[in-house]
């Protein structure tokens, strides 16, 4: 097979659109009408038409919030941490990666200002912002991680839009906006060496700004004296999550990625071998941190904490707390272990099970020490309407819709990587480029 | 009705008192929602009496720009000197209820139904005049009765003349549903048939049986003064309170010790403890020797030999044996006796749980018997006799023999008869009254202030019998569930719009007189039924014209009231009456301190002049009412267990109850709120909003059940259940609550109202549907403990 | 200046719930109504907690007038995004309407559960909003509301003003003769949740002699 044949796939996505295309965007758009209904009643009639009260304030959204800025960070972990350490199999799924950092904030986001009592006051939070506050922490983080993000999702876009500019057969604004986003890159030796100059520079300043987002998060219930949220560990508890649900996320987007765009050649079997073992690692990670939590509460023996703690463990939410485990460990670890079963397809169902655990861990955290307010109270239960269920599915349809539309006017792999991970392989030297660990 | 300027408070004089309760300093603050708030207002405080229940607590109304906004307590009155009670602010919505009637109503379709038109005054007027006028031809005016309920100051008055004049001897009051008791057994003993007023600033010790103290006794604002005065005004003194209680209420939570009595056995429990202070003499000897009757044993005129009440106690109530009658260990007997005798002035007391039983007033005397024996009567810290405000006279009735005629007749509930001897209204009797047409049929049935669809015993019964009277005419404010099925509503004014006097109730037991007066104009097209009264008397002619010589109840008020000036003592005096009334208007509250006390003669008002164990008036009126039956038979008859000279003592008799404990293994206890405005309050959002905090239950009703009781029978926490007794069932949440007896089921009065408005209706259950009516014999109250009930999962 | 604070003696309340009510009239708070009581969104500025518990016979019954603690540490100042929530000079934490955003961050971070939100616009059924109280904002949907102390009013709050049992005290903490201070240095004072480290400034007198 020859090399055009061979990355005719790649292009094929943005530049041939089917009848799957529209399907899929036709029943996109239709959740996203329902979601869109949804939130529009809460909109006239307040946040009354969620299911939350007094004294369970936070609920799903904020749940979604952390559920989103969670995931978001797998596209920190493959593209930045693997381009440090220069693990070439990463070539393929970066940009996959980063996309999903990107619209994940978008929902995160998103989630927050539904959340929101009064977004119309949005503004606000720029306007008095008060930097004792961890929400206004998380504002800024999450402004700096998601212009960081976009921005390292930009920058190794240029020569793939370059490539795009100069295809043949374009329609007349598709030709426009490569032009224009490509901003004149003509792959020259210094514009090579300076766009690798940044991408490298970003690669290293954006891990510390994702771990300071999910950090962030995590302070926002830290920081408060309530129950089973006032923990030292919540910090790295919250980061190790987030990449695990963001692995988790990025081996689910590979698979549907590579089913849809027949991407078998540069997604391969190997790159779910390597982020399963990756997935694994951080099942015993994050069961590691889970423990350490509930033990120490429970030694604690600390009256408030400790109904927080049997709510989770043996009362209402034992449901939710046992399927968490099963789903975040106990399985991934049964599947991953087993050789048998350690397939693409028992990585990607695991990835499944690890997401939905993910969610109920956030959920775990966000609603039982509500439930258990420390004085007396007649309300203890929280029961999500239909509204924010909707939220939730509305959100992932809006993921689901940003990536479809930016994989059909960009494309998924990074062409220009690829390209250039072969000519590594086949032990060419380009100039201005080391093959070795630590480029780019 | 128009208002004349007078009646309006002038802003001067409250303005200063106003100001002193702080200063409304108006910070600067934003405004969300501009408008009205950003213009400057023109505000008034008007003193008035809040009437959401007869406390009689004086009010300042807050009014801007004449609506009503605020009710906070106002200063000057005695009885609540500035506070208020949660049901005070909740005035507010029942002034602007939107369930409201605009103007007189009358009932076009069938009875019940929605069928209601209006109709102008003048015609309502009439058409009650008409017919009360026909009625008085044939069959005769006793065929008039008139249902009043809570009714302050000259109303009672009023409508008991109005009923003179007609010729009816049908005014039926609904204190056989409440107090009548009390009343009765101090009737009986201290001959007064009125409640106890009690110095409670200066008490050591109160043995509470059933009262509400702190949460719906009356006046419950002065008694949470009074309880808040003995805990913690007196340095180095603290009062002890023990309340004795079948349930583990407020009262029981705020108290010192709560004494879980079997239900109707207070009466005995009373005696166990006086067979301590007799035994270990631990009595008030002089008080004893000077001031009572019977206690050693007694030969009266006749030369007939009686038995005294101190060897009939120690006979027939040692701890032992009271014990086993109350569930009450003979320890706590023993010690709460010492206990109470060694902390005078103390106080014993009792309220609807000890009296509202078939042998409620024996009951209550049990329980003066301990202020007897103590010395706590007509002594600081101790219980007194209220006085009276000097009331003008009311002028003679003109003579007409048709009304002669009429209150010759026997009385239509069978009161002050061999049925109920010492009753002088029985409420409850109505339904069956009216089912049979005995002793007569009834022409025409008013209810004034009153919910007899609502607030009696087998309600059902009540709403069969109300289709007998062919003309029922309501003065209710709302479409409550009697007014509903009323013929003619004739609204009264809110209280909050309403010109009235208003005595307070025996409590601070110097002379204390309240008046209410408008706040607002009145919202709608209503009128006082005072004026009302007269109108129709107007209207009627002849002697019913004669009869009310006024021109509007103001003028009757004004009348009574210059008795008052012309006192010339109390409060407020003045060389002219017009100067007189001015003032009263202005403080809204006329009173005459201190107490005196030690005057025996005006208490003691029995046949001996002193306090009598052995009740001489009770045997008066029974020997009246014998005839040539043997007094055996007759006590029988009567339900009295006792016999001999025990039957007129304070004794224990055994309580009725409708039921057999195999089939309805529980007691049923309906008790009362503070949140709840005797029923009248479910009306009203803020009280329903917090109705049963101790539950943690609003907008709805439940029954309590004892947890262990419940695990059980297989009930939990929040289950509907099913409250059954012999004459019906109603469902219900059930809640398990530590504080029930295992034996006792308690379900709060207040909810279940079929009409009353969109917040009262159809809400919570009624637990009126499944009490029997049931009634002492002796004195016609109703015993609302009386009914057995079983509960089961729905 | 004052530095305002509470007193609410135990051994004279008598769990009436006068305070609350006062309050509610006081401030314009309306009902909820029964079905969004139930779904715990009524608004109590001022609420009295309570707990019966034991077994029969030995049942105790706790009841506590719960207001704003106004505490001098305020969790919910910190954790405002906005400032919406502050603390004014007389140790008043209060509530800036018009800035709120509605996040429910103050919310979630008192430990008093004193806070409020306006779920929906409040309501007042037809002819009732003729009894709001003009010195007072009436709260819009979707912002977070509190007791003020009846800051309009200093300086006797609704509350105080009301109680039959003259169980509750206000005044100058930093005044030591005044009557909170004296009460507040007397061996029956605690305070809610005091290990908390918030500093309320509302102080309560336990039962008993």
């Amino acid at each position: 097979m020859n090399k055009d044949d061979k990355e005719a796939v790649l292009f094929k996505p943005v530049e041939k659109t089917g009848r799957g295309f529209y399907l899929v965007v036709a029943g996109l758009v239709l959740i996203l009408a329902w979601a869109a209904y949804a939130y529009s009643r809460q909109i006239v009639d307040g946040l009354d038409v969620t299911g939350l009260n007094r004294p369970v304030y936070w609920g799903l959204y904020i749940t979604n919030f952390v559920f989103f800025i969670g995931i978001s960070h797998a596209g920190t972990l493959v593209s930045a941490i693997l381009r440090v350490f220069g693990a070439e199999w990463r070539r393929p799924i970066t940009r996959a990666a980063e996309a999903i950092t990107v619209f994940a904030l978008v929902l995160g986001t998103g989630n927050i200002m539904i959340d929101m009592g009064r977004p119309d006051r949005l503004l606000n939070i720029i306007r008095y912002g008060r930097f004792q506050s961890p929400l206004v922490w998380d504002v800024t983080s999450l402004t700096v991680y998601l212009t960081a993000s976009l921005t390292y999702l930009y920058l190794p876009l240029i020569p793939d839009l370059a490539i795009l500019r100069d295809r043949p057969g374009l329609s007349p604004w598709r030709r426009w906006l490569y032009t224009k986003l490509s901003i004149g890159w003509q792959g020259t030796e210094e514009q090579k060496h300076r766009l690798e100059r940044l991408i490298g520079i970003m690669a290293v300043l954006i891990i510390p700004i994702a771990v300071s987002v999910h950090t962030v998060v995590s302070w926002v219930f830290a920081m408060t004296v309530q129950p089973m949220w006032h923990s030292t560990i919540f910090g790295p508890y919250f980061v190790i999550g987030a990449i695990f649900s963001g692995i988790a996320t990025l081996i689910i987007v590979m698979v549907i990625l590579r089913r849809a765009f027949n991407l078998y050649a540069y997604i391969t079997d190997q790159h779910f071998s390597n982020l399963g073992l990756l997935l694994m690692i951080f099942a015993f990670l994050w069961a590691y941190f889970t423990f350490s939590e509930y033990l120490t509460e429970f030694y604690g023996n600390e009256p408030a904490g400790m109904r927080v703690l049997f709510a989770k463990l043996v009362e209402e939410f034992s449901l939710m707390f046992w399927a968490m485990w099963l789903f975040n460990f106990i399985l991934p670890f049964i599947l991953l272990s087993n050789r048998r079963t350690r397939t693409v397809t028992g990585t990607v169902v695991t990835s499944i099970l690890v997401n939905v655990g993910m969610w109920l861990e956030r959920y775990n955290i966000v609603v039982p020490t509500l439930t258990r307010p420390r004085l007396p109270s007649p309300i203890t239960s929280y029961t999500p309407t239909w509204v924010e269920w909707s939220v939730l599915v509305g959100s992932f349809a809006v993921f689901a819709m940003l990536y479809v539309l930016f994989s059909k006017l960009f494309p998924i792999v990074s062409i220009w990587e690829v390209r250039e991970g072969e000519e590594i392989a086949a032990g060419g030297v380009v100039a201005g480029h080391h093959a070795e660990a630590g480029a780019d | 009705m128009k208002i004349s300027r007078r009646d309006f408070i002038k802003v001067s004089s409250l303005g200063a008192v106003a100001t002193s309760l702080g200063t409304l300093a108006k910070q600067s603050f934003t405004q969300v929602v501009p408008g009205e708030r950003d213009l400057p207002y023109t505000q008034q405080w008007v003193s008035t009496i809040c009437l959401m229940c007869p406390g009689g607590c004086g009010v300042l109304v807050r009014t801007i720009n004449g609506r009503a906004v605020k009710i906070d307590g106002n200063p000057l009155h005695p009885v609540n000197t500035g506070k208020v009670c949660p049901k005070a602010n909740a005035a507010l919505q029942v002034l602007y209820d939107p369930d409201r009637l605009t103007g007189p109503m009358v009932q076009k379709g069938e009875r019940g139904s929605d069928g209601w038109e209006t109709i102008s005054w003048d015609e309502a007027i009439q058409l009650v005049a008409e017919r009360l006028a026909d009625i008085r031809v044939n069959p005769g005016p006793q065929a008039m009765a008139f249902m009043s309920g809570r009714v302050r100051g000259q109303m009672g008055g009023l409508i008991d003349r109005f009923l003179a004049a007609y010729g009816s001897p049908n005014h039926i009051r609904h204190d056989s549903l409440s107090i009548d008791g009390e009343r009765i057994g101090n009737e009986l003993t201290i001959g007064h048939r009125e409640q106890l007023a009690y110095d409670w600033d200066n008490c050591n010790y109160v043995l509470s049986f059933g009262r509400a103290f702190l949460e719906a006794s009356r006046p419950t604002v002065r008694q949470i003064r009074g309880f808040s005065a003995m805990r913690r005004d007196r340095p180095n003194r603290r009062a002890k309170f023990v309340q004795i209680d079948t349930r583990f209420s407020i009262t029981a939570a705020k108290a010192d010790e709560w004494v879980p009595i079997r239900t109707g056995t207070d009466g005995a429990l009373a005696l166990g403890i006086a067979h301590i202070l007799i035994a270990e003499q631990l009595y008030d000897r002089r008080f004893v020797s000077e001031h009572t009757h019977g206690f050693e044993d007694w030969t009266d005129e006749n030369g007939v030999a009686h038995e005294g009440f101190r060897s009939m106690v120690l006979r027939e109530y040692h701890p032992v044996q009271v014990e086993s009658i109350t569930g009450v260990s003979a320890d706590t007997i023993i010690r709460l006796a010492r206990e109470f005798a060694n902390a005078q002035p103390g106080v014993a007391c009792g309220g609807r749980g000890a009296v509202m039983q078939t042998n409620g007033v024996f009951n209550w005397m049990a329980i003066q018997a301990l202020n007897a024996l103590v010395g706590s009567i007509e002594v600081p810290g101790g219980a007194l006799v209220q006085n009276r405000p000097p009331y003008t006279p009311w002028p003679d009735l003109p003579a007409d023999t048709v009304a002669d005629a009429g209150l010759a007749m026997a009385r239509f509930d069978g009161a002050g008869t061999r049925e109920y001897p010492l009753a002088h209204s029985v409420y409850q009797d109505l339904p069956e009254r009216m089912l049979a047409g005995e002793p007569y049929p009834l022409g025409a049935l008013f209810i004034y202030y009153t919910n007899p669809l609502f607030s009696s015993p087998d309600v059902n019964r009540f709403y069969e019998a109300i289709q007998k009277v062919p003309f029922v005419v309501s003065f209710s404010p709302f479409l409550d569930d009697s007014s509903a099925y009323a013929d003619l509503i004739l609204p009264d004014h809110s209280f909050l719009e309403r010109l009235q006097d208003d005595e307070i109730e025996p409590s601070l037991g110097y002379a204390v007189l309240g008046l209410r007066q408008p706040v607002v104009a009145p919202l709608f097209d209503t009128r006082d039924t005072g004026d009302v009264l007269i109108q129709i008397a107007r209207a009627m002619g002849g002697s019913m014209e004669a009869a009310f010589p006024w021109s509007d109840f103001s003028q009757v008020i004004q009348n009574r009231l210059s008795g008052l000036w012309a006192f010339e003592s109390g409060s407020i005096r003045a060389t002219e009456f017009s100067h007189f009334w001015e003032e009263l208007i202005s403080q809204s509250v006329w009173s005459d301190p201190p107490y005196a006390f030690g005057q025996w003669g005006r208490v003691f008002n029995t046949p001996s002049g002193k306090f009598e164990f052995f009740s001489q008036k009770l045997f008066a009126q029974l020997d009246k009412l014998r005839g040539e039956q043997a007094w055996g038979e007759w006590l029988a008859e009567l339900g009295i267990d006792a016999s001999g000279d025990m039957a007129f003592m304070p004794h224990y008799e055994p309580p009725r109850y409708i039921g057999r404990e195999s089939e309805y293994p529980f007691f049923l206890n309906t008790y009362k709120l503070m949140t709840h405005a005797e029923g009248r309050g479910a009306n009203t959002p803020w009280l329903q909003e917090k109705l049963g905090m101790h539950v943690k239950k609003s907008w709805d009703a439940w029954v309590e059940i004892n947890p262990e009781v419940a695990e059980r029978l297989g009930i939990e926490d929040d289950d509907w259940v099913w409250i059954e007794s012999p004459i019906g069932k109603i469902k219900l949440r059930a809640v398990l609550y530590p504080g029930a007896r295992p034996d006792t089921l308690n379900i709060p009065f207040e909810q279940g109202h079929k009409h009353y408005g969109r917040w009262a209706k159809e809400r919570g259950e009624n637990p009126n549907w499944v009490v029997a009516s049931e009634s002492d014999q002796l004195s016609g109250i109703a015993a609302w403990f009386s009914t057995r009930v079983k509960i089961y999962k729905a | 200046m004052p530095h305002w604070g509470m007193v609410i003696d135990l051994d004279r309340c008598v769990a009436c719930q006068a305070c609350s009510a006062a309050c509610r009239a006081e401030n314009n708070v309306s009902f909820a109504g029964p079905e969004e009581t139930a779904l715990g969104r009524a608004i109590y500025w001022q609420e009295v907690l309570a707990e019966v518990d034991g077994e029969y016979p030995n049942v105790r019954g706790t009841f506590i007038p719960r207001p704003c603690m106004h505490c001098e540490n305020p969790p919910c100042v910190r954790v405002c995004p906005v400032g919406a929530t502050y603390q004014n000079e007389e140790g008043l934490v209060l509530q800036r309407y018009e800035r709120c955003i509605g996040c429910r961050y103050c919310m979630v971070a008192c430990p008093y559960a004193v806070r409020y939100f306006n779920w929906r616009a409040p309501e007042w059924a037809e002819g009732m909003e003729r009894y709001q109280n003009p010195d007072v904002p009436i709260r819009p949907k979707g912002v977070v509301e509190k007791c003020t102390f009846c800051t309009h009013r200093l300086p006797v709050p609704a509350c105080n003003q009301a109680c039959p049992g003259n169980a509750r005290f206000f005044g100058d903490l930093e005044d030591p003769d005044s009557v909170v201070s004296q009460l507040a240095r007397s061996p029956r004072a605690f305070r809610l949740l005091e290990d908390l480290g918030t500093e309320p400034k509302v102080y309560y007198l336990r039962e008993g002699a």
